[in-house]
């Protein structure tokens, strides 16, 4: 499914915040519709729309459930926190892209925003 | 409530298996799209499921989810073996929850389980035997319903 030009897919938000791609690269080309912080599981199912990228710095299996449930378009854990190799494996399983930083998720969520994600 | 059942799926829930968490709402969120349900119901049945398969695998020993689609409804229900609920009213209010601080350190437990369920389902009903288990049936109306997620 190739992408409006102009949409923010998540292979634009990994290269121009330098995240590094975890599991599910075969679906980088998935739009950002919006975004939201939270490491509250409960949270997240409750106010994450389809589309949404996940800043979270949670990094167990669950969070891929969560993200798959909630139709969400990525999970970027923030600061350096590393997902084990349970969640990498389930992220691929469930297709959803994980991807990780080092900068905290003040910092990620606010280049989100600069790049136009809303 | 006299519509014939046009599909009827079942699924496990582990209790204590936290890394299993969400399977079965994942299996039903398939099986409904399968079924041709609409996507704001799909979401609304899988936001409600996940909840309820979470106070499963916290709570209790053992369970499953039983799923039934008809023309204008998906009915839902989550029965469990465990320690029931003692104080429904208490376990519906918003911020409360009995949640261990293991669970609490993962993300669960932030008293909003049940609530968020309320919110995504058109009928709720809660049956609780303390000291056996508990029954949450769930109807999600398709195609309208309370819009949540829209």
């Amino acid at each position: 499914m190739a992408p409006d030009r102009d949409e923010t897919t998540v292979r634009h938000m990994a290269e121009a915040l330098g995240l590094t791609v975890l599991a599910g690269s075969a679906c980088l080309d998935r739009p950002i519709h919006g975004a939201l912080v939270s490491d509250l599981l409960s949270y997240v199912m409750a106010s994450g729309r389809a589309g949404d990228v996940w800043i979270t710095i949670q990094t167990h299996a669950n969070t891929v459930a969560v993200a798959a449930l909630a139709s969400l378009a990525a999970i970027v854990v923030a600061a350096g926190f590393e997902p084990g190799d349970d969640t990498l494996s389930r992220a691929e399983e469930e297709e959803i892209p994980l991807l990780m930083s080092s900068q905290p998720a003040y910092v990620l969520a606010g280049r989100l925003f600069e790049l136009g994600v809303r | 409530m006299d519509e014939r059942s046009i599909g009827h799926f079942e699924f496990p829930i582990l209790g204590r298996a936290y890394f299993l968490g969400g399977r079965a709402s994942t299996s039903v969120k398939k099986a409904l799209r399968e079924a041709g349900v609409d996507d704001d119901t799909v979401q609304r049945v899988a936001v409600a499921c996940y909840e309820a398969e979470m106070n499963v695998v916290l709570h209790a020993r053992s369970g499953y989810v039983s799923v039934d689609v008809y023309p204008s409804r998906v009915d839902v229900a989550i029965s469990d073996r465990g320690p029931g609920i003692a104080d429904v009213t208490k376990a519906m209010t918003p911020g409360w929850s009995s949640a261990s601080d293991e669970a609490r350190a993962l993300g669960f437990g932030a008293g909003m389980g049940l609530p968020n369920i309320k919110q995504q389902s058109d009928l709720m009903s809660l049956e609780s035997e303390p000291g056996q288990g508990v029954v949450l049936r769930l109807t999600f109306y398709r195609g309208g319903g309370n819009g949540a997620g829209s």
